[in-house]
């Protein structure tokens, strides 16, 4: 479906207002954090070295 | 004349929620970003999609793969660092931009490779790896019909012959009728399958355990080490399990569109995708090991006897016409979405056959492709990992994690994202590193090496070279070229 008429634009405008505004105001909820970046860090590397020295 | 008033406004009110319907049902499709409230997915519903989508046949295919170059020991091993690797880098490279904006994938790739870019992406990475797949499972099918053929009449089984093509051709056929009626029948077939298969996988390592125990297992040798190092052949099988972890690159970012945040689309893959698939794996590993096959289809005969044979031999041949309608209709909607005026007008029908048709030719006349379809995985991945080095360079650190919402799906031809034609040289370059890197490092076609390959495999420095290149090229031409948008 091709969305070239004038409401679709507007609902593209719409949505993509409402993004804008929450990041405006920084109001993005579940945002990944520091912890989130740590946590799956070590547990990447806790896997990988504990099963490379396990298994290779 | 109150009556009047009353129906009008009832009827301003349907229109306005059919006018809203139509609008979600748009951005379902991707031709908008879901908004927040839109999106229903939690931490346990895409977890558990994710697991329906891992836990599959190929995961059976995959582990019996591995047992070729090593033992179950090191298999297991190979296995967990090879997908939590692949999958993690997937996960960044996808999931997070698509649960912050909600956007389609192939929609948010006009940022890192223009919007006509974005479309030869799509071919390189999901079109092929498709067909392949589809190839290689309709084999599967066929297999499994030929062992199923051959325990009924006590006959010896044929995996390459005429009748394992036939029935593959007949799997393709049936795939394209099932998907050509549309999604409602795929679903059906979902959720009796995923929950099928995680009972068969129990019953297969109960099986598996009650005739060995666990230290003979782990203490069984591989089935064709290809070197005499054992140290590379375990590097070979991780390269393998890595490659597994970048083929879901295509798929699971417009899965994570559909889930409420960031955090709800990026760890629930380490739970239900890298979970589910090194589950499945390691019980193909077993069995393949143990009964001395790699091939599902023959070591599902020896393991269970013919009357259990027959049973789980027409569940796999079910299973995988389920997994080969799921990748044929999501493909297939992705063509659509990135194609032209003209691809877009081919009828739904005529596209899924003539999509069929390369998967025709390698099940007619490259059977021996099943056998060696790793090394069609790990050809894959020269690709999908320098995709993920990619996105994870431009999103993160050459963006600060901010897609613009409007620039993407307004008008391409005048937008931020036209770069050079619609094409970002700069991130196909990095593409065409990344495999160069690969190859370089590591020819899936010879399982030739250079030295370095033992201790960093090869997908890992071609993520690493092409979100280099992207990140270094990116920085130096092209904000002074005004492409792209970037801050």
């Amino acid at each position: 479906m091709e969305h070239n008429d004038i409401a679709w634009q507007s609902e593209l405008s719409r949505r993509a207002r409402i993004y804008e505004d929450i990041e405006a105001g920084d109001r993005f909820e579940g945002t990944m954090t520091k912890l989130d970046y740590t946590g799956m860090t070590v547990l990447t590397l806790v896997l990988v070295v504990g099963f490379w020295f396990w298994g290779a | 004349m109150t009556d009047h008033v009353a129906l009008g406004r009832l009827a301003s009110v349907e229109t306005e929620q059919a006018e809203a319907a139509r609008n979600r049902a748009a951005a379902e499709r991707g031709d908008a970003p879901l908004l927040p409230s839109e999106r229903l997915w939690g931490f346990w519903e895409f977890t558990y999609a994710n697991s329906a989508l891992a836990i599959a046949t190929w995961a059976f295919l995959i582990g019996g793969s591995v047992g070729l170059f090593v033992g179950p020991k090191e298999g297991i091993a190979a296995i967990v660092i090879g997908n939590i690797v692949g999958v993690i880098l997937t996960a960044l490279a996808t999931t997070p931009m698509s649960g912050r904006y909600g956007v389609e994938q192939f929609v948010a790739l006009r940022s890192q490779f223009g919007y006509n870019g974005s479309r030869v992406v799509y071919v390189l990475a999901v079109v092929v790896l498709t067909m392949g797949w589809l190839a290689v499972l309709a084999m599967m099918f066929g297999r499994s019909i030929d062992g199923l053929m051959a325990l009924s009449s006590g006959e010896a089984a044929n995996p390459t012959g005429a009748k394992m093509i036939v029935a593959a051709i007949g799997a393709i056929l049936l795939t394209w009728f099932i998907v050509a009626k549309g999604p409602t029948s795929i679903k059906f077939f979902n959720m009796v399958v995923s929950p099928a298969l995680v009972l068969l996988m129990v019953a297969m390592l109960y099986l598996i355990l009650s005739h060995h125990s666990i230290g003979e297992l782990l203490a069984l040798p591989a089935l064709a080490p290809p070197f005499e190092d054992k140290t590379l052949n375990f590097v070979v099988a991780v390269e393998v399990n890595l490659a597994a972890g970048f083929s879901w690159w295509p798929y699971i970012g417009n899965l994570a569109r559909l889930t409420k945040n960031e955090r709800t689309a990026f760890w629930p893959n380490i739970l239900g995708i890298f979970g589910a698939a090194a589950l499945g794996e390691i019980v193909g590993l077993l069995a393949a090991v143990a009964l001395g096959e790699s091939d599902p289809t023959i070591w599902m005969t020896k393991i269970a006897g013919p009357m259990i044979g027959i049973v789980a031999l027409l569940f796999v041949a079910f299973a995988n016409m389920t997994s080969m309608a799921n990748i044929l209709y999501t493909s297939i909607v992705g063509l659509r979405q990135v194609g032209t005026v003209s691809v877009r007008a081919i009828s739904w029908g005529t596209i899924l056959f003539l999509f069929c048709l390369i998967p025709f030719g390698l099940v007619i006349f490259y059977p021996q492709m099943y056998d060696g379809f790793f090394i069609f995985l790990v050809w894959t991945s020269a690709l999908n990992s320098a995709l993920a080095g990619i996105g994870i360079a431009d999103y993160f650190f050459l963006r600060g994690q901010k897609l613009d919402m409007r620039s993407l799906h307004g008008p391409q031809e005048n937008g931020p994202y036209r770069f050079w034609a619609g094409f970002n040289p700069i991130g196909l370059f990095a593409l065409a590193v990344g495999f160069i890197v690969y190859v370089a490092v590591f020819n899936p076609q010879t399982l030739a090496s250079l030295p370095a390959f033992k201790y960093l495999t090869a997908s890992v420095p071609s993520c690493l070279a092409a979100g280099a290149a992207h990140y270094v090229l990116t920085r130096l031409f092209a904000r002074g070229r005004g492409w792209g948008q970037y801050p």
